[in-house]
């Protein structure tokens, strides 16, 4: 009744009535305030997205389909960026925009640090994928709708610099929420310096000079020490924080991927003690036995090496950086080829198959016998070819990566041109950044491959 | 009471109570006597008729009153005094020139003083046909009005209303629902796919619909301010009458049988499997490929192959061959035939100061999918009370109650796909009984078996549930309790002067539950909502009304306050359940997701209008609301939206005796819509949580501080012109709408940290036409005939969107990576459909072909043109032969067009019948191209730039690039004309009724979506029906139930 007479009190009089309780409009099924390391730990969960994802696996000829074969064709088509920019991206620079960050979570340097190194992580893997990006004028929200490319170039010289930045803002005491680190800023320093490394590496054939420096730089700054100190993503064993692959053969029953011939060649033959993580044996024959890459008709899933079962577990983690990766860098920078930093090729290289081994079997049982196989023997007349290649076993189920070192090198150079269609070179921009960024999606296509947003247009360090 | 147990008595033991004989003659003004004029002693049923010379005769004593009614007539009541000759003068009744009509906020105008358009559709529309959501009836009955519907089988799925185009970008453009004065709500918690709830504004109960009056235009509706803005839709109810003491029980009751048709024409050739050579176990036995949803399998000839079944060892047939056949209707017998009871009874009474109807109403379906149902009663009670001369009390309460268990619809959800992913060799009446006898499921789609040992490893079903377990097994059960309705009370100060406050409520609970069963190829799950709605309208009116001389005045003043409270919960396992059987959230094996949410919205309004006339000719509205929304900027919340409209009834003025009404009018109109609240500050959304660590992120789309209300400005003109004693009548109006300052949730790009950001943008413009023709070209006692026939035509075009922005993506479905989009484009009609098309020659227009003589095709930027129909309308035919009523309805539209997952599936999966088709070499498509098999394509080739004619191999062709990536190949124009309902009814002669104890009593047939008469569309697509859940705009169909069609019984009978 109070509300009637308001009314018509209200009515009588004239008087308008657009006062209202002050938090109606406040909404409370949100937070209207986050921590810095709450935003943090929520840019980290979409880590493993990075690496889990058929694409990937396929982009690198680690898999092959095994019914309904289309996506490992190669066809012509858009993948989305948009995902790592409203996802973990603007998380990140949520942080890095905060003027309320709390240091009771932690050093607010040491926030602003680890959110810096995710940041560059994320958008090296965007550059690597798709080129020319939006990066200085992205994440800015209502102010810019419509960022402007960066060319690669400048993205990989502003990165190197974020990063270094990042390591001098660290300073002693952890952070809380971390979950890949657990708070400890040594570990992140070194992953800063690590992730500049291998970006460096990925300039020998474009910008070799800058490339030896910066390799050299962050390679003095101290670099990942063990596998302890990989950049890995622990996947729990429940639903909420499960392993993509789990979701895919365990809860969709999809056993739609089995090894691929040439990985099973390449491992088969000289006992590679990391062949029954990767995969399983047949069903009907019980041998590993790899399906062609790109095979159309003799397809299944009794005849062929399924995805290892460890690979999928619900908890399986998921390797994006790792220290044999650092030390295959490092056996390639003492090559007579690159000759970037002093020490023995051989030896790096060795220690980062057997630091493989270790990593992907819990152990390094017959690391030493594998090292003794033909064509697994440090050969310095094949080094980066050798390198490569099994840098490209160890980085099995990071596609994309093992893909842009591909790229780079050439190596391993038995890749499969399904129906005659070459390996892209990478993947295109989404179709909707031509309505929603339209002159800058045509200025970068244009710059970059003259008007050809194709998979099989080569990037700038690609050339 | 009392007078109503005395009519209860009185019908029972056929007491009649004898007084005089009356007699006497009915006549018109003229002289003319009336023949058949009916006479009833009020509150009794004892009635008489007039004969051929206007003469009758009846039983009744001092004090009763007898009503004398004719078509065409004012009724009339004479109270018998101790005259035993009554001659009683009819006049005409004008009410088509004096029509009273009830316009926004309940206010009662007289239809001629109105300056815009407002269609009335009587409630017999609404009540007899039993349609299953009440809001499809308006389908084809109101100029302007397009209804939207879904397939019988969701029992109440969505009826998407639109009234004078799309007038909002963002599509969430539905009117606003009012009935008798309250506002009730139309939400709809269907999704896209799974199960269709349909619309909440079906929870009126059709047999208490007087009449539904639709308010188009925002000049009509101004006075409803920002809920307003798109039109409103009045419904009255049936109430009781003051004045003479009269009871009437009408007790209604109908059965109506529904079955399925129109389903996409299937091939009968080849069955399942992706190779026309059979897959052989090493003993030799060849097998159905069981791993492949498609038919693009070996040949159906009757080879005795191992079918699915046979490889389940609790299976009759385990280890045998049978015949590899095709089973035509498999898709049919999947589905059987529904039926709906409905049951009504209402009670309506009234004496000099007192007025009351109560109704009841029980409504079973029974649906055409195995194992759905809906359950729906409704309660209404009306009641006016005059305490003294001055002061009236009056309520209206309403109560229905929903339980339903439905079908699940889309691609994939429920058995929809068997159109889409299966084989034409299953048989239904194996996969019937989907159980054996030690629990374990049959499914029909598993991994194939061990070439060795012939056994399947692994029984969980691949890609596809057997669709007999979705139904038995994954059910979805929705309940909703919903109670709305008004008290209110006014007060006559003056006998010019009257005010009225009142308190009206609408509010719900809806349950929502979905169930996902051990044994399928969903991870268990269980998952239940529960949400709950209360709004309440606080109103308070003042009306003057005075005449001087030649010179009348109506002026009203009122204000309201809207206050919202929206809260639910909802919650779902994760990770599986714990036990099988044991649904609930206990039962979640990890931690469950849980929503609580909470919305509250007020609007505060005041208002005002005034209304002059002259001479009963000319006449000038004038509106002005106010409304202060607290969903929107704290300091910038209040705003003003002006009416005003004119009318002149000319046909006072020429005096020219074939036109018997003629005016002529215009309105203008600011109405203005806000937004949902929360859209205007900061938050952060929850993540998920690991291991203790919980995470927050910035949302996806970003809210805005800076929004400000969207307004629109309406012009429209018409003009009204009845003859011939208004025999034949037309209606015609023009409008056009701006609509400014759209708040939308616009699409940017991701690279700026969101997906998308609430904006106030654009500028769309719809103008169009609305014409309405009424005749009735012969009029006699015994045959009439009337004629309805309703027609909009309206054009859209966004003129602006939003600075740098000139593309607006509305909505996006993506299927096997291949994205398709609805965009609106700026200086484009509203509603483009963009998606991947042929490549062409820009020369001869030809299609492109590349090196494997495959059509090329473009990225997924292709415009095809608007969705929108450029005209919809109806028909509809009345006919009265002596006893009989019959009266049939069509709607048709005009142009549009959807995209039809539907059918390109069949056709990429080789079930639909094309993939079967023989080509030009008298070859079947599926032979191999070496033997003369194979698709003819045409085109130019893409690296020589020469005409290509070649054939493809047909499964590559369909399946790998036609059904999957061309989906111009699959848009498909929603012209149609659909004979919506007829209706045969008997109604008993008087001289029946007379010797029974009713008042009346009619027998109907009812027959309901009989026939599609003409589709543009090819077969097996309902261009009527692809309102799929909650998509504002209809712009695809994927997975779309079958069509429904139903006959039925209807008996009425009053007391």
């Amino acid at each position: 009744m109070k509300k009637i007479y308001i009314i018509v009190l209200s009515a009588f009089l004239g008087v308008s009535c657009s006062d209202f309780d002050e938090d109606i409009n406040q909404n409370p099924n949100l937070p209207n305030q986050a921590s810095g390391t709450q935003l943090i730990a929520q840019a980290q969960l979409s880590l493993p997205g990075l690496s889990s994802s058929p694409q990937g696996e396929f982009m690198a000829q680690y898999l092959a389909e095994t019914q309904y074969v289309g996506a490992s064709l190669y066809p012509e088509q858009s993948t989305s960026f948009y995902g790592w920019y409203y996802g973990p991206l603007a998380d990140l620079e949520a942080v890095l925009n905060s003027e309320e960050l709390n240091g009771n979570d932690g050093p607010i340097n040491n926030q602003i640090a680890v959110a810096k190194i995710l940041k560059a992580y994320y958008f090296w893997n965007i550059t690597d994928r798709w080129g020319d990006v939006p990066y200085n004028e992205a994440l800015q929200g209502v102010d810019n709708f419509t960022p402007v490319y960066d060319s690669q170039e400048f993205i990989y010289e502003d990165l190197f610099a974020e990063l270094k930045e990042a390591v001098d803002l660290i300073e002693s005491g952890s952070i809380a929420n971390d979950i890949i680190y657990n708070g400890d800023m040594g570990k992140w320093r070194k992953l800063a310096n690590s992730i500049r490394m291998l970006m460096a590496l990925r300039l020998s054939e474009v910008a070799p000079a800058i490339a030896e420096e910066e390799f050299n730089d962050a390679m003095e700054d101290g670099v990942l020490e063990s596998n302890d100190d990989n950049l890995v993503f622990q996947h729990l064993a429940e639903a909420n924080n499960q392993n993509y692959w789990f979701g895919q053969i365990v809860n969709q029953n999809r056993e739609w991927w089995a090894l691929t011939e040439n990985l099973v060649a390449e491992m088969e033959p000289v006992d590679d003690p990391r062949l029954p993580v990767y995969g399983n044996l047949t069903r009907s024959s019980g041998e590993y036995i790899g399906l062609l890459f790109g095979e159309e008709e003799n397809i299944g899933t009794e005849e062929y090496s399924l995805l290892g079962d460890a690979i999928y577990a619900q908890d399986a983690p998921v390797q994006l950086l790792t220290y044999a990766q650092i030390l295959f860098a490092m056996a390639e920078a003492a090559t007579p080829e690159r000759s970037w930093i002093a020490g023995d090729a051989a030896s790096y290289y060795e220690m980062a198959v057997e630091q493989s081994i270790l990593q992907w079997t819990g152990s390094t049982d017959g690391a030493a016998e594998f090292l003794e196989q033909p064509g697994v023997t440090y050969d310095a007349s094949m080094a980066i070819e050798q390198i490569s290649t099994q840098r490209w076993v160890h980085l099995f189920m990071f596609g994309y990566e093992a893909w842009s070192e591909w790229r780079r090198t050439g190596y391993p150079d038995i890749m499969v041109s399904p129906n005659g269609v070459a390996v892209p070179l990478r993947l295109s921009y989404p179709d909707n950044e031509a309505f929603n960024n339209e002159t800058n999606y045509n200025d970068a296509v244009q710059r970059q491959f003259g008007g050809d947003d194709s998979i099989h247009e080569s990037l700038w360090w690609d050339q | 009471m009392k007078s109503m147990f005395l009519t209860f008595a009185a019908m029972f033991l056929c007491i009649v109570a004898f007084g005089q004989t009356i007699t006497g003659t009915v006549s018109d003004v003229s002289g003319t006597p009336l023949p058949g004029v009916t006479i009833v002693v009020g509150g009794t049923n004892i009635g008489a008729t007039t004969d051929f010379d206007g003469n009758y005769s009846i039983n009744a004593s001092s004090g009763q009153v007898l009503r004398f009614s004719y078509i065409g007539m004012k009724t009339k009541d004479v109270t018998v005094g101790s005259e035993t000759i009554v001659n009683v003068v009819l006049e005409e009744d004008s009410t088509q020139l004096d029509e009273v009509v009830v316009t926004a906020l309940g206010i009662s105008r007289d239809k001629k003083s109105l300056g815009y358009a407002t269609q009335e559709v009587d409630g017999d529309n609404f009540n007899l046909t039993n349609e299953q959501n009440v809001l499809g009836s308006l389908s084809g009955r109101v100029a302007g009005v397009q209804v939207t519907g879904a397939s019988g089988a969701s029992m109440g799925g969505t009826q998407k209303i639109k009234i004078r185009g799309v007038n909002s970008i963002s599509g969430g453009d539905q009117p606003l629902i009012v009935i008798d004065g309250t506002p009730i709500s139309n939400a709809n918690f269907s999704g896209s796919d799974q199960a269709d709830y349909g619309n909440l504004a079906q929870d009126i109960n059709p047999a208490d619909i007087e009449s539904v009056n639709v308010l188009k235009g925002p000049a009509a509706s101004a006075l409803y301010g920002i809920r307003g803005q798109f039109g409103v839709i009045m419904i009255t109810t049936k109430k009781g009458k003051k004045g003479v003491k009269d009871v009437n029980v009408q007790i209604s009751s109908s059965v109506s049988l529904e079955s399925t048709y129109n389903f996409i024409p299937l091939q009968n050739m080849y069955g399942g499997g992706s190779s026309q050579t059979f897959r052989v176990l090493d003993n030799g036995q060849p097998y159905v490929d069981m791993s492949v949803d498609e038919s693009w399998g070996p040949l159906m000839d009757g080879t005795p192959v191992r079918h699915v079944f046979s490889f389940y060892p609790q299976d009759p047939e385990y280890g045998q061959l049978r015949p590899f056949v095709p089973q035509p209707n498999n898709v049919q017998d999947y589905y059987r035939t529904g039926a709906t009871y409905n049951n009504s009874v209402s009670v309506t009474g009234g004496n000099e100061n007192t007025s009351f109807r109560l109704s009841a109403n029980d409504t079973r379906i029974e649906g055409v999918v195995p194992n759905t149902y809906l359950n729906r009663n409704n309660i209404g009670l009306s009641a006016s009370l005059n305490l003294n001369e001055k002061v009236t009390v009056s309520s209206n309460m309403n109560y229905a109650r929903n339980e339903g268990q439905r079908p699940g619809q889309g691609s994939e959800y429920g058995a929809s796909y068997m159109v889409q992913w299966f084989q034409r060799n299953l048989d239904m009446n194996r996969l019937r009984d989907y159980q054996y006898d030690d629990g374990t499921f049959l499914h029909w789609n598993l991994s194939r078996p061990d070439s060795e040992t012939g056994q399947i490893s692994d029984f969980d079903p691949l890609y596809w549930n057997n669709p007999y377990f979705e139904v038995y097994e994954n059910n979805s059960n929705d309940r909703r309790d919903r109670f709305f309705g008004d008290i209110g009370i006014s007060y006559k100060i003056l006998p010019e002067l009257e005010v009225s406050g009142f308190i009206r409520s609408d509010m719900y609970t809806q349950n929502i539950e979905n169930r996902s069963a051990f044994g399928g190829r969903r991870v268990p799950s269980y998952s239940v909502g529960k949400y709950q709605n209360r709004e309440f309208n606080y109103e308070f009116l003042a009306q003057y009304k005075n005449s001087w001389g030649d010179f009348s005045f109506d002026g009203s003043i009122g204000g309201n306050i809207y206050d919202r409270r929206y809260s639910y919960l909802s919650m779902g396992t994760v990770g599986g359940l714990s036990t099988p059987g044991f649904y609930n959230i206990d039962a979640s094996i990890d931690r469950p997701n849980t929503t609580s949410y909470l919305l509250e919205k007020q609007i505060r309004s005041l208002y005002s209008l005034v209304s002059f006339g002259y001479d009963g000719t000319y006449f000038i509205d004038a509106s002005i609301r106010n409304d202060n929304s607290s969903a929107l900027p704290e300091d910038n919340n209040s705003y003003w939206y002006p009416s005003l409209s004119g009318s002149i009834v000319f046909s006072e003025l020429l005096n020219w005796e074939p036109l018997s009404f003629g005016k002529i009018r215009a309105s203008y109109a600011q109405a203005g819509s806000d937004l949902n609240p929360y859209q205007t500050s900061t938050v952060y959304g929850v993540g998920t949580v690991y291991d203790g660590i919980n995470t927050l992120f910035v949302p996806d789309n970003l809210n805005n501080p800076n929004i400000k209300p969207s307004f629109s400005n309406s012009f429209e003109a018409g003009i009204e012109l009845n003859f011939f004693k208004n025999r034949l009548g037309f209606d015609f109006t023009y409008y056009e709408q701006k609509n400014k300052d759209q708040i939308i949730s616009l699409d940017v790009s991701g690279t700026s940290g969101y997906n998308s950001s609430i904006i106030n943008a654009g500028l769309i413009e719809n103008n169009g036409f609305e014409l309405s023709v009424n005749a009735n070209p012969i009029r006699s006692n015994f045959f009439s005939w009337d004629f309805t026939f309703n027609i909009n035509k309206n054009e859209s075009e966004v003129v602006e969107l939003a600075p740098g922005i000139d593309v607006y993506t509305y909505d996006s479905t993506t299927y096997s990576s291949v994205t398709s989009y609805l965009n609106s484009y700026e200086g484009k009609p509203f509603g483009s459909l963009v998606g991947q098309a042929y490549e062409r020659d820009e020369a001869t227009g030809m299609i492109l072909l590349g090196d494997d003589n495959m059509p090329l095709y473009t990225d997924a930027t292709h415009d095809f043109g608007s969705v929108l129909p450029d005209f919809n309308g109806g028909i509809q035919n009345n006919f009265r032969i002596g006893q009989f009523n019959i009266a049939a309805m069509i709607d048709f539209q005009g142009g549009g067009q959807f995209f039809s997952r539907s059918k390109m599936l069949s056709v990429r999966t080789g079930q639909d019948a094309l993939t079967v088709a023989t080509n030009d070499n008298g070859m079947n498509v599926r032979d191999a191209v070496e033997d003369g098999g194979g698709v003819k394509v045409t085109g130019i080739s893409e690296s020589t730039g020469e005409e290509v004619t070649a054939y493809v191999d047909a499964r590559s062709y369909y399946r790998n690039v036609v059904g999957r990536r061309i989906y111009e190949e699959w848009l498909y124009d929603a012209s149609y004309i659909k004979l919506r309902e007829v209706r045969v009814q008997y109604n008993l002669g008087d001289n029946i009724i007379n010797k029974l104890p009713f008042k009346s009593m009619s027998l109907s047939f009812i027959a309901r979506n009989p026939y599609m008469i003409w589709q543009r569309a090819p077969r097996g697509i309902n261009p009527s029906e692809i309102s799929t859940g909650a998509q504002s705009i209809s712009w695809y169909e994927s997975g779309q139930l079958p069509s429904v069609r139903s006959y039925g019984l209807n008996l009425n009978v009053t007391f």
